[in-house]
């Protein structure tokens, strides 16, 4: 199991809601989802599959491009391959607004 | 979403679909981060609502809970917080529908039983559990569903069998002993885990249903199941105690076991139970206690004798080794398909015999090193056996017979939920040779895929996956630790000892009666269970 943290600098939309997607099962990740709580959006992260720092900071950094907003999130991931990480962040991100 | 799976959806989908549009309410939601602080510490990541969702609403305007477990997340193991947040609502339930205030129960079940990484805190909340869904069932409908792909196994396939109402659908399977687990502590001779048509053909809900041991085969969807569940608890609103529960039909049970043709997997003489020399503590500590007032352990695993202690009655069972058992896997003293359906007999043999007048204490000698492995049992349904057993001793504790548990060999797993952990007080003899545990090491070591050595290693860790019973005693769940400074062999002046210990217990109970879940109570529970305390104020809290 190792613990990562990231922080990116808080977009400017707002979430409404807190949100709850997905499941820790082989494959697959649960993400909370909350409004920041500071300037920052953090990303607290709790993976099964060690030594990928480089790629999840790679892959959120996408995320942040793509979506400007102002959003904590904590991740529990069990071995999920990016493009499902990528889509449940949407899931979350969607059913929020 | 009418007509949409059932089984696809995740456990919090299937909560809200059960319940009325709109009246799907939930507690202890994933950001009140109840998740298990047992899991991180075993390089396990958690899971925000530690794989159970508790939500209340309403069925056909009617107040209702639902329970649902998702079969996703460490294959809906119950843990201690997932297992209090079971074991908390359901006894939230059973205060209002006591005080008038009904409140149907739905469980959703997917769990392959109790979380071997939690171990022996899985167990003590199972029992919290079974003794919640007895209580509960006289007053509302408690409906159990099966529902996914895991299936209902282990503590979990007793908790259904003590449903009012049971559910399955065609993907869910019921029993007790999930197939690897057989495989492994019999053989693949005895069950082959692989083959996945013998294990539908078993233990598939289909199956279950044409053998009375679930109710109602329903279609995969929302709607039906959601109409099923909500026509069942209108026909049968405050009035659930109108048949006769499956766990209560002994008579019918014991001769469809009787007229059962065992299949011999493995040639008799090559069965490692077939052994001649009986070595069971069990069997001397049933001796010395009862000074063996004629009873004769041969042909027989479950024996009785009525004593008369000072001035208390006590009927005191115990499981023992029976080389020439009918079923060869029960033969080394486990509670196997005749074993639990016995103690059930007993037991309810003295609270008929007992109506109206004192009740007789009930002494549960334990020593048991499981229950019984094997595919004739999981065929004629051992959940439901040691359900019955269950469903006896939470009976007659609630009807004011004492009960008290003596562990003086081995408690292990469902043997032990059946036999011992409904009682009111649980004594147990302080030796290094006893063992508390939910499964033998070779098969924790193949379900969670771990060396034995890394077992050993993490049994430092969590006491709770500890063997010994001095770390069950940490739990909080032994209320005496006896000393005999040589327990083997037994000598008069331990015996006596003991005795008084067991008399001094029905004193209190009859003082005080207790259920299992005033265990938690207990001064050593307020840490190493904390989490089942922190759990159950946060869901009373929440319950509104």
């Amino acid at each position: 199991l190792e613990t990562l943290n990231f922080s990116f600098p808080a977009g400017s939309q707002e979430v409404l809601r807190k949100v709850q997607v997905g499941i820790v099962a082989s494959g697959n990740l649960e993400v909370l989802l909350e409004p920041a709580a500071n300037a920052y959006s953090q990303v607290r992260i709790r993976t099964s599959a060690s030594g990928f720092g480089e790629t999840w900071k790679a892959l959120l950094q996408v995320f942040f491009d793509r979506h400007d907003v102002a959003a904590c999130f904590e991740i529990n991931d069990c071995g999920a391959s990016p493009p499902v990480v990528l889509l449940r962040l949407e899931q979350a991100l969607e059913e929020s607004l | 979403m009418k007509g949409e799976s059932f089984c696809e959806r995740t456990a919090r989908e299937r909560a809200r679909v059960l319940l009325d549009q709109g009246t799907f309410r939930e507690l202890l939601d994933p950001f009140a981060r109840l998740e298990s602080p047992h899991l991180p510490p075993q390089g396990i990541v958690p899971q925000s609502d530690d794989g159970v969702v508790v939500a209340r609403g309403s069925i056909r305007s009617k107040e209702a809970l639902v329970v649902s477990v998702e079969g996703g997340f460490q294959g809906g193991s119950i843990g201690e917080v997932g297992g209090a947040k079971i074991a908390g609502a359901l006894e939230m339930a059973l205060r209002d529908s006591a005080r008038g205030r009904p409140v149907i129960s739905v469980l959703v079940l997917d769990t392959a039983g109790i979380r071997l990484q939690e171990a022996n805190l899985g167990i003590l909340v199972l029992s919290e559990i079974h003794s919640a869904i007895v209580e509960l069932r006289e007053y509302v409908p408690v409906v159990g569903v099966i529902a996914g792909k895991i299936g209902c196994f282990g503590g979990m396939g007793i908790a259904a069998a003590l449903c009012s109402l049971l559910i399955g659908t065609e993907i869910g399977r019921l029993g007790l002993n999930g197939p690897e687990v057989i495989e492994q502590e019999a053989g693949i001779a005895e069950f082959d885990a692989t083959d996945r048509q013998l294990i539908w053909k078993i233990m598939g809900c289909r199956r279950r249903m044409e053998i009375g041991q679930i109710d109602l085969l329903v279609q995969d969807s929302d709607s039906a199941l959601a109409e099923t569940i909500a026509e069942y608890c209108e026909k049968t609103w405050l009035e659930p105690g109108a048949r006769v529960p499956r766990t209560r039909q002994i008579e019918s049970q014991l001769k469809k076991i009787s007229d059962y043709p065992i299949l011999q997997r493995i040639p008799e003489k090559l069965s490692p139970s077939a052994r001649t020399s009986v070595n069971s503590r069990g069997l001397l500590w049933f001796q010395a206690l009862t000074e063996n007032s004629g009873v004769t352990p041969e042909a027989k695993s479950v024996l009785a004798a009525d004593l008369q202690w000072g001035g208390e009655s006590v009927r005191a069972t115990v499981v023992v080794p029976n080389v020439v058992a009918r079923f060869p896997r029960a033969r080394d003293g486990q509670v196997g398909i005749e074993e639990g359906w016995e103690i059930a007999r007993l037991v309810r043999e003295a609270m008929t015999a007992d109506e109206g007048k004192e009740k007789r204490a009930l002494l549960a000698i334990v020593d048991a090193p499981g229950q019984a492995f094997g595919i004739n049992e999981e065929i004629l349904g051992l959940h439901q056996s040691l359900a019955a057993a269950v469903d006896a001793y939470a009976t007659a504790r609630r009807a004011g017979h004492p009960t008290v548990a003596l562990i003086v060999g081995k408690a292990i797993s469902g043997a032990f939920l059946a036999h011992g952990l409904q009682c009111g007080q649980i004594l147990a003899i302080n030796d290094e040779d006893i063992e508390v545990h939910v499964m033998s090491e070779a098969s924790v070591a193949r379900i969670t895929r771990r060396s034995p050595e890394e077992i050993t290693s993490l049994a430092n860790l969590v006491r709770a996956t500890a063997r010994d019973i001095r770390s069950f005693a940490s739990l909080g769940a032994v209320d005496q630790l006896v000393n005999c400074d040589d327990s083997h062999p037994i000598d008069a002046h331990c015996v006596a000892t003991v005795r008084s210990k067991i008399l001094q217990a029905i004193c209190e109970i009859r003082l005080f009666p207790r259920d299992p879940k005033m265990r938690l109570d207990s001064p050593a529970s307020q840490e190493s269970r904390k989490m089942s305390l922190v759990v159950r104020k946060a869901l009373e809290a929440e319950w509104g």
